[in-house]
This record gives structure tokens, C-alpha cells and sequence, in this order.
């Protein structure tokens, strides 16, 4: 995780071109249009697939096209990609359970 | 022809190792009713992950501000009595350690952030995590290998017994952890590994370990790995490792562009 800046959090909003159910980390590729109309694509970094199972998401759960919301932990890079931290659809709702695993523990 | 191939049989029969007695199916039944039932998904204690891959103790003190248990690994071995080989090792550990991962391998399995089943039959005591982590802690009285037999592996050779409703496992010939998991602690091949593994409550499973190790440790190096329910997970699911995209070959870290190229 040290490739991403924890200090900052950036929120996105944009289209998914590819949801990657894969092992060991789940990638969504994210267009995202800045304000001059320019169309940048993002490589957002998930946990592994277990953990998003865990908190309800699912293979298909993210169609190509579909429009969503993410703050991430940018790469300190400056390359356009991240960590994601939460994920929501266009309308604000939590994406999966919006719940981590294991949440009452404490 | 057939003499030959008979007195073959017969002594292949003769040469094969003696088999335990096999019980029959009421007696395997009796047998596995005298031990405990540890079915289910279970995760260490402190280790859940948020969807990002994130240690979710480490993000709600971020949130909060307050910090909380600390989200490490006790198995990292951050605490253990380290000689001078050991803290060599652990220096090189964390300035070259790989940072693509193969699997866990044993022992940091134990204490991954990852669910952990436990199988519990009379014969063996099988323990699978998610990443396809397999024990095999054989149960039916056998001794480890002969030297000659037996070969350092990244989940090492484990034998065990039950006092009582604890499950005793000694395990050796375990390749450096380091190697095949960054975060591992980096004990030698000659690691000896003791584990008291008790159920103590419906819901909670601990793990005592006694690690001994003439070449890194310079005293026994003891720690307990505490498991919990998985929650969420209704299957075990397994995934081979198809899609690295963590890349250190600048040095800083970053994700390589998707593999299609687009």
C-alpha cells in the first residue's frame, strides 16, 4: 500500500469500462472526463476477490457502462489510479452490503 | 508369465509400507464423534479487509482517529527474540522482500487476512484458507518422515495428536516462509514449529504457537493467533493468482495498465 498516497482522497465520478474479478487484486477501469471534456482512464485497485464477496459484491456486480462514484487513495506516481475506499452508484447508494468484513468486532 | 508377475505381487505386497487397520464405517463413525467440530469460516482476529485490500482497523482510526488494536500480524514476528542472523534476515526482509505475492505458505497462513477452514476427520486434520493454503496434520499416529525422506516445503511436513480438545501439531522442514510471502517471518529450514490449537468458545478459536529456531531465534518465540467467524462467506472460494498489477520496478510502486492494452 505504500504506492498510494493515504494523506489524500480523491472522489471520482465516471464510467466503468471493465470491472476485474481477479486475483490478487480486483480492478475497475474507470473513464473519467475532466472538465475540459478530455476522457482519462483510471486504474482503480480493490482487495481481492474474497473481500469484496465478504461485503456483498459480486463478479457481475459492476457492468461495463455503468456509472459510479469512488474516493480513492491516489498513486503517489501522479498516474491516473488508485486505492479504492468506497464506491457508490450514480445515485450515492453503497455499492455491495457497503459494509466490511467482519465490521463487530470490537 | 503368470509366476512371475504372482511372486511380484507378492512381494510388492510384502514391500508395501503396513497399512493402519481400516476401521469400518460404524467405528470411523464412533471415531469422529469423540472430536471436537471446528466446521466453518474463520479469520484472525484484528484482520478484516475493507474492499480496497485495506486492514479496516487501520481505516477506522484513520476515520476516528482513534486507534485501535493494532492491525499487524502477530505472526510477522516483529516481536520475536531475534539473533543476529534473525534481525539480518528481517533488515533484508523489508528492503528486498518480494512484493508479488505466490500465496501465504506456512506459518503467516495461519495469520492471514484470509478465511481459514478447518477439517477435522479421524485420520487427518486438514486446514485450507482461501488462497488454496493446504495442511495436511496427519492424526493417525505416524512420525514425521525419516531425514532422508523429507524435504523443506512451504507448508513443511505436520504431524499431530489431541489432548483432550486440543489439537497438539508439530511441524518442521518449512522453506524460508520469506520467500514465497514478503510479509512471512524469514526463519531457516530448521524451524521447529509447536501448535496448541484449542476451540474455547463457539466463536472463538485459538492458536498457541512455540517456534524454535537455532539459526535466526536466540529463544523459543511464542505468540497466539486468535480466530473468529468469517462472516460473509458461504463457500469456500479459491482463485489462482491471474492478475498481478502491482509494479516496484521503479522502485516507488504502481498498477500496470490493464492487459488488454487498452
Amino acid at each position: 500500500m505504500a504506492m498510494f498516497d493515504q494523506s489524500k482522497t480523491v472522489k471520482l465520478t465516471g464510467t466503468v469500462r471493465e470491472f476485474q474479478w481477479t486475483n490478487p487484486h480486483c480492478y475497475i477501469q474507470l473513464v473519467v472526463k475532466g472538465d475540459d471534456g478530455k476522457a482519462t482512464e483510471w486504474s482503480l485497485e480493490m482487495g481481492a476477490p474474497m473481500y469484496l464477496y465478504a461485503a456483498g459484491w459480486r463478479p457481475g456486480t459492476l457492468k461495463n457502462g455503468t456509472e459510479i462514484s469512488v474516493s480513492i487513495n491516489p498513486l503517489k506516481d501522479g498516474k491516473p489510479g488508485g486505492v479504492v475506499l468506497t464506491a457508490s452508484t450514480a445515485d450515492g447508494k453503497p455499492i455491495g452490503r457497503g459494509v466490511p468484513l467482519n465490521k463487530a468486532t470490537s | 508369465m503368470r509366476a512371475p508377475l504372482l511372486a511380484a505381487l507378492i512381494l510388492g505386497l510384502c514391500a508395501a509400507p503396513l497399512a493402519a487397520k481400516t476401521a469400518t464405517p460404524q467405528e470411523r463413525g464412533k471415531a469422529l464423534a469423540r472430536l471436537p467440530n471446528w466446521n466453518g469460516y474463520w479469520l484472525t482476529e484484528n484482520d478484516e479487509t475493507s474492499i480496497g485490500g485495506l486492514a479496516e482497523r487501520s481505516v477506522q482510526a484513520k476515520e476516528t482517529g482513534k486507534s485501535g488494536p493494532r492491525a499487524v500480524m502477530t505472526l510477522y514476528g516483529f516481536g520475536a527474540p531475534w539473533n543476529d542472523e534473525g534481525k539480518k534476515r528481517q533488515a533484508l526482509r523489508g528492503k528486498y522482500g518480494g512484493l508479488k505475492a505466490m500465496g501465504w505458505g506456512y506459518p503467516i497462513m495461519m495469520n492471514a487476512a484470509a478465511p481459514l477452514q478447518f477439517l477435522i476427520t479421524p485420520e487427518e486434520v486438514l486446514i485450507v484458507n482461501a488462497y488454496r493454503d493446504v495442511r495436511h496434520i496427519y492424526t493417525d499416529g505416524r512420525k514425521h518422515p525419516a531425514p532422508d525422506d523429507v524435504w523443506p516445503t512451504v507448508w513443511g511436513d505436520s504431524i499431530g495428536h489431541w489432548e483432550g480438545d486440543t489439537l497438539v501439531v508439530d511441524t518442521i522442514q518449512v522453506k524460508n516462509p520469506n520467500i514465497y510471502f514478503h510479509g512471512a517471518p524469514p526463519f531457516s529450514e530448521q524451524a521447529h514449529y509447536v501448535e496448541r490449537i484449542r476451540m474455547v468458545s463457539p466463536t472463538r478459536i485459538e492458536d498457541a504457537f512455540t517456534i524454535e529456531d537455532p539459526v535466526t531465534l536466540s529463544g523459543p518465540f511464542t505468540a497466539t493467533v486468535v480466530y473468529q467467524p468469517a462472516e460473509g462467506f458461504d463457500r469456500m472460494i479459491s482463485i489462482d493468482y491471474d492478475n498481478d498489477r502491482t509494479d516496484y520496478d521503479d522502485g516507488g510502486g504502481t498498477i500496470e495498465p490493464p492487459k488488454d492494452g487498452k
